[in-house]
């Protein structure tokens, strides 16, 4: 028979707040976090490491949440993007730059790229902004806006790949 | 025709006090994902609810024998464990199309399962470990008796094929098609002819957010939450098959992760699960999960053309015959997937004047997952043919590509123009669309073949799409019940906030912003004072959804229509206020005021405090209350065919043209899009943001179709041969490339506000663009593609064709 019996006590810090639960060995992250804590920001996509959409950040490292158990993440300390809005009223400038640019549409791969992107030093993949992305999927955007609120939120000039006569997706007024 | 009262005046009043129609005012929706409080149908958590998890056919092609369920009972913390034959009494879902074949299809399989992910039984546990653990168990206490399997569409239509569905005479859901004699003459005269088979692969809409459903019992409303495009019309399906009284089903919207297609069908989950939670009185939720997803969602595409081609010298295409056939899969799903392939052929012929089409319209049954809606919906098959066949004419007569095109496109001033299928182009720049994306890709060309000029192994190649996107479609072709219209209630409250509540869907494209840019004008007040209600069953008029690139459209029409009703009333009631003709009178900021006079104007607040609390103050004769509604049912949108099997299915007709360079790699076949330019025409533009952001969508899933995603079976087992993101290659940011983007506004002179539909015209081009760049990269040794996805095994597969062709010929001269 299946021993689906099996727990273990897990302390986790998560977003500064410590949490201590006894939960079954084989409970995800992303269930734990989702589910047991309670904090529904953190997706789940597709549950097999792809498309990113669960990526919280354990002592200070983008982690796909669904690929970790949650008594893995014992003594550890856990970001998820409820934190980005901490005092719960101003976004951060990522998330400030993702709306100004529109780079959400349904916004249920959000959470996951800025988790990604909360992750890592600016100057680190200020050039390499396609690569670090490249990890999380999002099906509504075609990553268009979402490059732009990167670039937005990073300072960096676009380069030249829209129409020289200024006439692209950027050319209308905005609001 | 249909009532718009009067839609001159709407569109003029909003046209003269527009302050937010045409800006790109920020989303609404944003802040609640962007912080992660919005709440998706999976984040809901009710008191006493249990985990449902279905369990899913293994096999393509099976009698079930036997279920033993009775050690998935046993496991602790199983609550229930539910096969077809405790579903006795739940209806079928209807076959309401009495022209395709009924497929009677129950809930949950009961003797016979047609495709590896059918539903046939569903545990109900205390959390959904132990649900997946029961799942396990019910799959091994279930004996398949399988049956002989039908993998694709040459199998499906081969003599003696197993058939799926019995009664049946074969395999054939549909099979429409009458020849036309002005074709056949065309053929006899035409110079040459041709003939080409073209395909389109399997491929899905695949939100980031799966399906899912919770259902609450409680309170004596059945009340479920589903991750649909269409909650009335789950409403009315789970009111009629579990027998329960329309009132006391109410189907909400959550926060919706994407849809594109797949959640305008209703699932058997959407029956199950609402089912479940009334016997087990208690709330039930269930989750699809990535893995079946990709087998249990409707797929979409997988169509091919056999095509005949008739030509001049001077490269003159005189008519063509297309066979369009559509696997269907088991065609176990409602609302049937069997319209996109009469899509794909009235649309084909695309942003060009070509009437000499003849077309047949063939649906078969597969042992395959059912097929259904994708975004797109048919066209992008369509335009895949017409653009390679105008190539291929091309190259075969040594007429310029471009010249061709610009020799077929349509002039504005042959519009309104009737294509062949009865499609009424009512406005457009299709000539113009393809100037201006020559225009912006001419210098990018240049550059770009200068960057390889000296590279032997590179290629680059240029490929081209006009199309026409349907907008606002009927939707009586594809459900067989449901018509066109959807509709507003607007009320003003007494402290003046205006209320909008819409049928239409929010799934991600925006559609509270616009509605409250839309109302804010109409009605002359700040959109902040405006509240919108999309996707609650018990708080918003029935409507239709959100599918076919309708929500803007629509939308439009019935918070115009609404706007004018409400304000001829709140107009009468302020100048009785002002003491003033209803005439003399004008809303602005907020207000209304007397033309021309200095006397202080009466509020919105005031006259809603008038009509809803201070009943006193109303003109003698006036009703209480400031509400309305309105029912938008588009102008000039058929639902039916006409004697001679025409029909024009959608209320406008939006346009685009795409031009893509590519470089190809002969060495490995590898191609990047080296720039992408689209420009696009959906009429007067509420959104110039939304509106990109949709293009930019449509055309990053259309690169998916054109050179990664695609579904594969086993042709012997009809197996699926995915399973995850890691067989089923769905792009990221390192595979779209940065687009550019530019827009054309013809507004439909037949629609409120000239708005035309957006939401599919991305992803119609790509297809065509790729395949005919890299055929055109390839040109030297005659490679002229014909299929997607072009990868580098098939890239490789047609050069290597292609240069023991050449051999060949060399030898034998």
């Amino acid at each position: 028979m299946i021993d689906t019996a099996r727990e273990a006590d897990v302390h986790v810090d998560i977003n500064g707040r410590s949490h201590h639960h006894r939960v079954p060995v084989r409970l995800l992250l992303s269930d734990y976090i989702r589910d047991v804590v309670g904090l529904t920001g953190t997706h789940v996509g597709c549950e097999h490491g792809y498309c990113g959409a669960c990526t919280v950040m354990v002592n200070g490292d983008a982690v796909r949440s669904c690929l970790m158990l949650a008594v893995q993440a014992h003594g550890a300390d856990v970001r998820t993007v409820e934190s980005l809005t901490a005092d719960g009223t101003a976004l951060s400038p990522m998330q400030q730059a993702f709306h100004e640019s529109y780079a959400l549409q349904c916004g249920f791969c959000t959470a996951g790229f800025l988790m990604t992107l909360e992750s890592v030093d600016p100057d680190d993949w200020r050039d390499r902004t396609v690569e670090l992305l490249s990890g999380n999927l999002c099906r509504c955007t075609g990553y268009q806006n979402i490059m732009a609120a990167v670039e937005r939120a990073w300072g960096i000039e676009r380069a030249g790949s829209r129409d020289a006569a200024g006439v692209g997706g950027e050319a209308h007024g905005d609001g | 025709m249909s009532c718009l009262d009067p839609p001159i005046n709407i569109s003029e009043h909003v046209r003269h006090s527009t302050r937010y129609v045409g800006r790109s005012l920020r989303r609404r929706e944003d802040r609640r994902p962007l912080t992660g409080r919005a709440r998706y149908v999976a984040d809901l958590q009710l008191a006493g609810m249990v985990e449902a998890v279905v369990v899913r056919s293994t096999e393509a092609h099976a009698r079930i024998v036997s279920i033993d369920t009775s050690e998935a009972r046993a496991l602790d913390g199983v609550v229930a464990v539910f096969t077809a034959a405790d579903l006795a009494e739940v209806a079928s879902f209807p076959d309401y199309i009495d022209y395709i074949g009924p497929v009677r299809q129950r809930p949950l399989a009961e003797d016979r399962v047609r495709y590896v992910g059918a539903p046939y039984a569903v545990v109900v546990a205390a959390d959904r470990y132990v649900a997946e653990d029961a799942a396990a168990l019910v799959a091994v206490g279930t004996v398949f008796e399988p049956l002989p399997a039908v993998a694709d569409i040459d199998q499906a239509l081969a003599a003696g094929a197993p058939k799926l569905h019995d009664d049946w005479a074969d395999n054939r859901s549909v099979d429409i098609g009458a020849e036309r004699p002005e074709i056949t003459e065309a053929f006899r005269r035409a110079d040459h002819t041709f003939a080409e088979t073209f395909t389109s692969q399997r491929q899905t809409g695949l939100p980031i957010e799966t399906r899912g459903v919770v259902a609450d019992p409680s309170d004596g409303v059945l009340t479920v939450w589903s991750s649909t495009q269409s909650p009335h019309m789950v409403r009315s399906t789970i009111a009629l098959m579990l027998g329960v009284p329309e009132p006391q089903v109410r189907v909400v919207l959550p926060t919706v992760g994407g849809g594109f297609g797949t959640k305008t069908h209703i699932y058997s989950e959407d029956i199950v699960v609402p089912w479940a939670a009334r016997l087990l009185d208690r709330p039930v939720r269930w989750i699809e999960d990535r893995m079946e997803n990709l087998v249990a969602s409707v797929h979409a595409r997988d169509q091919r053309h056999d095509v005949e081609v008739a030509y001049d010298d001077d490269g003159t295409i005189r008519a063509v015959r297309c066979t369009s056939i559509l696997d269907l899969g088991s065609g176990e799903i409602f609302m049937p997937g069997t319209a996109p392939v009469f899509v794909t052929n009235a649309c084909i012929t695309g942003g060009y004047d070509f009437p000499l089409m003849e077309t047949r319209t063939v649906a078969v049954v597969t042992n395959k997952t059912p097929a259904g809606a994708y975004r797109g919906f048919g066209i992008p098959e369509g335009a895949l043919v017409m653009e390679r066949v105008i190539d291929r004419v091309a190259r075969l007569t040594g007429t310029d590509r471009v010249g061709l095109r610009r020799r077929m496109l349509l002039r504005r001033e042959q519009l309104p123009y009737v294509m062949h299928g009865g499609g009424r182009l009512d406005s457009g720049s299709h000539a113009e669309s393809f100037e201006r994306a020559l225009e912006m890709a001419e210098a990018s060309l240049a550059r770009i073949r200068e960057q390889h000029a000296d590279d032997p192994d590179t290629r680059v190649g240029v490929g081209y799409s006009n199309y026409v996107e349907p907008t606002s479609p009927t939707y009586h072709l594809t459900t067989g019940h449901w018509a066109g219209y959807d509709a507003s209630t607007i009320r003003v409250d007494p402290d003046g906030s205006v209320r909008v509540a819409a049928g239409l869907s929010a799934i991600g494209q925006g559609a509270e912003t616009i509605a409250a840019q839309l109302a804010a004008d109409a009605l002359g007040v700040a959109a902040d004072d405006v509240t919108v209600v999309l996707g609650d069953t018990e708080r918003s008029p029935y409507g239709l959804g959100s599918w076919g690139s309708r929500g803007a459209m629509m939308l439009t029409g019935s918070v115009l229509m609404a706007s004018n009703r409400l304000l001829d009333k709140a107009r009468a009631i302020a100048a009785h206020m002002l003491e003033a003709a209803d005439e003399d009178v004008v809303v602005s900021d907020g207000a209304f005021h007397v033309v021309g006079s200095e006397q202080p104007s009466v509020s919105w607040s005031e006259v809603a405090t008038a009509a809803w609390i201070r009943t006193v103050d109303l003109p003698p004769g006036t009703e209480a209350g400031l509400e309305t509604s309105g029912y938008y049912d588009p102008p000039y949108l058929e639902h039916e065919l006409d004697a001679s099997g025409k029909i024009n299915a959608a209320a406008s007709w939006s346009n685009g043209s795409h031009v893509g360079i590519v470089s190809v790699r002969l060495s490995t076949g590898e191609v990047k899009i080296e720039d992408y330019v689209v420009v696009h025409d959906c009429g007067t533009v509420i959104n110039p943001q939304l509106v990109d952001g949709q293009i930019h969508g449509g055309v990053a899933q259309g690169i998916a179709g054109a050179m990664y995603e695609h579904f594969q079976y086993d042709t012997e087992t009809a197996h699926p041969l995915f399973a995850s993101f890691m067989d089923y290659l769905v792009p990221t940011s390192a595979e779209v490339p940065r687009l550019r983007l530019d827009h054309f506004e013809s507004p439909s002179p037949d629609q409120p506000l000239g708005v035309k539909g957006c939401g599919e015209g991305g992803t119609i081009g790509p297809p065509a663009v790729v395949t005919g760049a890299v055929s055109d990269a390839l040109a030297e040794w005659g490679v002229d593609l014909t299929t997607c996805p072009v990868t580098p095994v098939s890239v490789r597969a047609a050069l290597r064709a292609a240069q023991s062709r050449a051999a060949a010929e060399r030898e034998q001269p």
